[in-house]
């Protein structure tokens, strides 16, 4: 939401230094690659020191970061304190955020990442009129001063993440340097006693892959072995694909309405109606999500909300007028919402909370090429051909694909886990095959299906508030 | 009635048209300028046209044609140079900082730019060779004009006029230009900042009390159960 935006800003800075359009809109794309692309540091930081600190230092740093923009003299200082540092900072909350989510939350867990993304469509919504007021009152370098003191919030919502436990990289290294096969599990705890109990989670990769010691160190950062991961490369390259159609039709909306011969302000409405029915979409998919119906088989309900999503975009060239337009954009708003609202749950579901922290960095640095490829590749294909349907013939083709991919391979993905699991039970009932008992705990892993007591969602607005300022 | 925007002397027709009331007998048909009548008039079937050459400043107004007859119906047409557009917002700037201010001629090329700076009632020209550090202008294309002013103080607070010349005449467009202290935006900063860290307190504060408090209990549990052993 806050690349976004900052985007109000840029007319007046680009007269200002005297630059093209195009060098502004680095800025922006400067802040969502870094954003992205610093996920792994992030994921790092956070499985060596946890979310709350990380989610503190990232939002000292957006504010540091905005604040010293307001003082820029250059468009190149622009792009280090806007797109940097503000960006980095933004990558240290959103990673933190998500995370946090899967270690507190376990039988409402899809309603909570519903909630919490929720909060990025509120904010673009506040962001846009608040940050028009702040330009007309203080002009650029005013406005970016108070936005950083209001992006300073985000320590305040990162001082809420109250830890469940002791630091699980700490323990890691013991398990790891003993080299025993020392199989704890995993309790969540009521949010009550929430000191006392230390969650230790079990790294039988680290200790299956033995031998060198520099890999088992790195693996205990950031987890490289989910590469091997059935379910978290089907995630990959599904996702991979998808994005590559997801922001584009968003960016061109606007201007496609205008094209069409619209007014400015009835387009930007159209942008507002998505907003609010992705507002709306988000938690409510989040409630669907979690029904006990859909909740086994979330993988499925992913894909089809992508490969609808990607059906929206196939008929917008047959809309015709603005009441076409209209429609068109709530039902994308609806399916926006639904697959953001999911985008982490089901790598959570097919993850496990304990190796999501990795694989959420190494998920976005994936994304992270992809996102940005998106609308330069659409504007090219509007400026070769002259015509919008083509972008969204093609972001709707892409994103069917995807979401046909993910379908198909997610199938066959449940079939080998229900097998695994069968052989699993088979051979617990059998005593005497300690040596696969290993190989059972190691699947099992795979979904943390705990039926452990439930944790209070807590403050869950104060997450909300948190993903106001993230990317999606 | 009918803008028409010229920016160089030209030739121009300007007919009126009966469409409806071709009934209507006994039509009288007037040109006038002001309250000046236009003598040279052609007529067709049911048009009414007059010829103008537009040379200068003085040419140009407002252009009626009146038709009498049973009713009145008059058209009027307006002859004009090219507007230009400034800021209908202030420009809002800080002290010491540089402030930028452009106009633009839409379609129509001016000759000349010329700069005012607004003194009380008065409007002083801008000579940027003159105070070559405080003021630059530039023209960055052939319909945009820039105004840069270094150094900002308060009294370069107001209003500013573009004009740019055509052959016809002058238009003039307005902006505004505020200058701010930097303790403007600094005072919700700090408040806001103030906000965030009294609110990191009271969660550490909380944090640390129940932490004393489940302590103090759990010390509790561990010497009763010390005193029933």
């Amino acid at each position: 939401a806050f690349p976004k935006g900052v985007a109000i800003f840029f007319k007046e800075i680009q007269d200002f230094f005297g630059t093209s359009y195009s060098e502004i809109a680095w800025v922006s794309s400067i802040m969502l690659a870094t954003t992205y692309g610093a996920g792994p540091i992030s994921s790092i930081l956070v499985n060596r020191y946890g979310s709350r600190p990380v989610v503190i230092l990232g939002g000292l740093l957006c504010g540091i970061g905005m604040v010293s923009a307001a003082f820029c003299t250059s468009i190149l200082q622009l792009y280090i304190c806007v797109g940097f540092i503000t960006g980095f900072g933004l990558a240290l909350n959103l990673q933190p955020s998500v995370i946090i989510i899967g270690k507190y939350f376990l039988k409402r867990r899809p309603i909570a990442n519903g909630l919490a993304m929720a909060g990025s469509p509120v904010m673009l919504c506040t962001l846009a009129p608040l940050n028009q007021f702040l330009f007309d009152n203080f002009g650029w370098r005013g406005s970016f001063l108070i936005l950083g003191a209001i992006l300073l919030n985000c320590c305040v919502a990162g001082a809420l993440f109250r830890p469940i436990g002791a630091a699980t990289a700490s323990v890691k290294t013991q398990v790891a340097e003993e080299g025993k096969d020392a199989l704890k599990e995993e309790v969540t705890k009521d949010a009550m006693e929430m000191s006392s109990p230390r969650n230790i989670t079990m790294e039988t990769k680290t200790e299956e892959e033995g031998g060198k010691g520099c890999c088992e160190k790195v693996n205990q950062y950031l987890d490289f072995s989910l590469f091997k991961h059935r379910g978290f490369l089907i995630y990959l390259i599904g996702n991979v694909l998808m994005f590559l159609g997801f922001f584009a039709p968003i960016v061109f909306l606007a201007p496609y309405a205008k094209h069409i011969g619209i007014d400015e302000y009835s387009a930007a409405f159209l942008l507002s109606i998505l907003a609010i029915v992705d507002m709306i979409a988000r938690p409510t998919t989040g409630i669907i999500a979690n029904s006990k119906w859909v909740r086994p088989r979330i993988q499925y309900f992913f894909s089809f909300s992508i490969a609808f999503n990607g059906a929206c975009h196939l008929l917008c060239p047959l809309a015709s007028g603005y009441t076409g337009l209209v429609v068109y954009s709530i039902f994308f708003g609806l399916a926006f919402g639904m697959v953001c609202a999911m985008l982490f749950e089901t790598l959570m579901d097919l993850v496990g909370a304990a190796r999501f922290t990795s694989a959420v960095g190494l998920v976005t640095i994936a994304e992270c090429c992809t996102i940005l490829l998106g609308p330069p590749i659409g504007g090219t294909l509007i400026d070769t051909f002259g015509d919008y349907k083509y972008m969204f013939i093609k972001c709707g083709a892409v994103m069917v694909l995807a979401g046909t991919f993910l379908f198909i391979m997610n199938y066959y993905n449940y079939h080998a886990l229900a097998k695994e699991e069968k052989e699993r039970k088979a051979k617990e009932e059998d005593p005497k095959s300690v040596r696969t008992e290993n190989e059972g705990r190691n699947n099992w892993n795979k979904e943390t299906a705990q039926e452990g007591p439930e944790l209070e969602p807590l403050r869950e607005e104060r997450e909300g508030l948190k993903k106001e300022v993230n990317g999606t | 009635e009918k803008n028409i925007t010229l920016d160089r002397a030209t030739r121009i027709e300007l007919s009126c048209r009966l469409d409806k009331y071709s009934h209507l007998k006994r039509l009288q048909v007037t040109w006038k300028r002001g309250n000046e009548t236009i003598r040279h008039m052609n007529k067709t079937e049911n048009s009414w046209s007059i010829q103008l050459r537009i040379l200068d400043y003085s040419n140009l107004g407002g252009y009626s044609c009146t038709l009498k007859g049973e009713e009145e119906i008059s058209a009027m047409f307006h002859l004009q140079v090219p507007k230009i557009e400034g800021k209908e917002k202030p420009i809002v700037s800080y002290e010491g900082d540089t402030a930028v201010m452009i106009c633009k001629s839409f379609g129509y090329t001016p000759i000349a730019w010329t700069w005012y700076m607004t003194n009380g009632s008065e409007q002083i020209a801008i000579n940027d060779s003159l105070l070559a550090d405080k003021y630059v202008i530039n023209r960055l294309s052939a319909n945009v004009t820039h105004l840069k002013i270094l150094k900002l103080t308060k009294e370069d607070d107001g209003v500013y006029w573009c004009e740019a010349a055509f052959e016809l005449g002058k238009s003039k467009g307005k902006l505004q230009l505020r200058v701010l202290s930097l303790m403007v935006p600094l005072k919700p900063f700090l408040a806001i900042v103030a906000e965030v860290v009294i609110l990191v307190t009271i969660v550490f504060l909380y944090e640390i009390y129940s932490k004393k408090k489940e302590k103090s209990a759990e010390d509790e549990k561990e010497f009763d159960q010390v005193e029933q052993l």
